[in-house]
C-alpha cells in the first residue's frame, strides 16, 4: 500500500558519505510540514540502518524502508 | 613464524576482520560522534563489548603465558596532540582507520582518497618533512615508564605504564571491575535498536546489518586470536597502511622496527578483501564518490589522521580497540584525545547554527 503513496519531496543523498546523508535527512524533516511524506534515496549502508532509527525517534513515522537495487536503498518518512 | 606464514596469517585474520567490519558496520568515528551528533548508542557499544572481550581475553592468555602484554610508550604530548589531530581528522575523512579501510573494499571512492591521503601523512610524519615533530614529541629519553614492576603479573618485562602498574595494583583487579561495570551498563541499555531481521540464519549472516553485540563479542574474539597469532600486538590498521606505501615505494617486503615482517600490512590487505566480499554477497558494493569538494575534504581528512597516527603511535584500532584492553595508559590517554577531537570536528562540522 505504501509504495503507492506518492512523496511531497525527494531527497536523494548518493554518493554523500558519513554522516551527511543523516544530517541532511533530519535538517530536511523539520523543515517540512505535519503530514507530507518525504523520499529519501541513498547508497550508504549505515545510514539505510540509522536513519530509520533516528527519525522514529524524533517522533515520525517511517511508512518503508527497501532495497531498490545493489547499494541503494529507499527511505519513505511520514511527517508527525 | 616464517615470512610467508606470517603474511599468510596477517591475510587470514584480515580478512574475517574486513568481513566482520562491514557486516556489523563498525566504525569508530561514527561510534563516537554519533554519541553528540545524533544521540545513538549503538556503534559505541559494540566498541565497549569488543574492548571488554579482549581485555578479558589478553590477560587470560598472558596469565597463562601464551602472550606476552605490550603496553604502547606513554609519551604524554604525543598521545594529546596526536590523538586530537587524529580524532579531527577521521570526522573530515568520514571515518576512522578501520572504517576508512572496510569502506574502501564497499566501492566508496572517497575512502579510498582518505586513505591515499592517510598513507601520504603517515611517511611524510614518519620519516619525511615532519619527522622533526614526530622525534620531539615523542623524546627519547622522556618516556615515563613504570617505577616498580612489582605485581606486574601478565606484563613482566615491560615497563611501560598501565593502570595496573602506575597504582601497584594486580591488573586482574582492574580487569574484573572494568569488566563487570561495562557489562552491566550494556546488559542495562541494552536497547531496542537491534536489527529487527527476520529471514533464515544465511540471511541474518550475509544480507543483513548484525546487531552490536554480535559485532562485538566477534572482533573481540578476531583481536585475541591477532594477539596469539602474531605475539606481538594484537589488531592495528595504521601501521599496515604505512607499511604498505613504504613497501611499494622502496620495493622491499615491510618490516617493523624490530626487523619483523610488518604483518599489519597483510592484515590491511585481508580487511579490504574482507569487506569487499562481504559487500558483494550482502548486495552492497557499488563504486560510489561524492562531489569534488568533499573528496577533498576525504584526503584533508585523510592527511591528519595520518600525522595524528605517527605522531600520538597509533590509530584508534591500536590505542582504543587493542592498547585499552591491555590498560595502557599511552592508549587511554591516545583514544581520549581521539575521542575529544572527534567531538570538537563534528560540533563545528555538523552542530553549530
Amino acid at each position: 500500500m505504501s509504495s503507492d503513496v506518492k512523496p511531497t519531496e525527494t531527497l536523494d543523498v548518493r554518493g554523500e558519505v558519513c554522516p551527511y546523508p543523516d544530517v541532511k535527512t533530519q535538517k530536511k524533516v523539520k523543515k517540512m510540514k505535519s503530514g507530507e511524506i518525504l523520499e529519501v534515496i541513498l547508497d550508504y549502508p549505515l545510514s539505510a540502518e540509522r536513519i530509520p532509527r533516528s527519525v522514529e525517534k524524533m517522533g515520525h513515522e517511517i511508512l518503508k524502508t527497501e532495497k531498490t537495487g545493489t547499494g541503494e536503498w529507499r527511505i519513505l518518512i511520514k511527517i508527525k | 613464524m616464517t615470512d610467508t606464514s606470517l603474511m599468510l596469517a596477517g591475510l587470514v585474520v584480515g580478512i574475517i576482520f574486513g568481513f566482520v567490519l562491514q557486516r556489523g558496520r563498525f566504525c569508530m568515528n561514527s561510534a563516537f560522534r554519533d554519541i553528540v551528533l545524533m544521540k545513538e548508542y549503538t556503534l559505541l557499544k559494540a566498541v565497549a563489548m569488543a574492548i571488554v572481550v579482549q581485555m578479558i581475553g589478553f590477560h587470560l592468555m598472558a596469565t597463562m603465558g601464551y602472550i606476552q602484554l605490550n603496553p604502547k610508550t606513554f609519551y604524554w604530548g604525543a598521545m594529546i596532540f596526536g590523538g586530537f589531530i587524529f580524532g579531527i581528522g577521521m570526522v573530515l575523512a568520514a571515518g576512522c582507520a578501520s572504517g576508512t579501510t572496510y569502506r574502501v573494499g564497499e566501492g566508496m571512492v572517497g575512502s579510498f582518497v582518505a586513505l591515499l591521503g592517510f598513507m601520504i601523512g603517515g611517511l611524510v610524519t614518519k620519516g619525511g618533512a615532519l619527522k622533526d615533530l614526530t622525534l620531539y614529541l615523542q623524546p627519547t629519553e622522556g618516556a615515563l615508564k613504570a617505577i616498580t614492576t612489582e605485581n606486574a603479573g601478565p606484563y613482566v618485562g615491560n615497563a611501560n605504564l598501565t593502570l595496573a602498574n602506575v597504582f601497584g595494583l594486580d591488573p586482574w583487579i582492574l580487569v574484573v571491575i572494568i569488566a563487570g561495570v561495562v557489562l552491566a551498563v550494556l546488559v542495562w541499555k541494552r536497547g531496542g535498536e537491534e536489527t529487527k531481521a527476520e529471514g533464515t540464519l544465511y540471511e541474518k549472516i550475509f544480507k543483513t546489518g548484525w546487531n552490536w553485540w554480535i559485532t562485538g563479542i566477534i572482533v573481540g574474539i578476531i583481536g585475541i586470536i591477532a594477539f596469539y597469532t602474531f605475539q606481538n600486538y594484537a589488531l592495528g590498521i595504521s601501521g599496515g597502511w604505512f607499511g604498505f606505501l613504504n613497501a611499494l615505494i622502496t620495493g622491499e617486503l615491510p618490516r617493523l622496527g624490530s626487523g619483523m615482517l610488518n604483518w599489519f600490512t597483510f592484515l590491511v590487505i585481508g580487511v579490504v578483501i574482507g569487506a569487499a566480499v562481504a559487500a558483494v554477497i550482502a548486495g552492497e558494493f557499488k563504486f560510489r564518490a561524492p562531489d569534488a569538494k568533499r573528496l577533498l575534504q576525504q584526503f584533508v581528512g585523510g592527511v591528519l589522521m595520518g600525522i595524528g597516527a605517527v605522531v600520538g603511535t597509533a590509530c584508534n584500532i591500536g590505542h582504543i580497540l587493542s592498547g585499552v584492553p591491555q590498560l595502557a595508559l599511552s592508549s587511554i590517554l591516545g583514544g581520549a584525545f581521539i575521542i575529544l577531537g572527534c567531538w570538537v570536528a563534528a560540533y563545528i562540522m555538523f552542530m553549530r547554527g
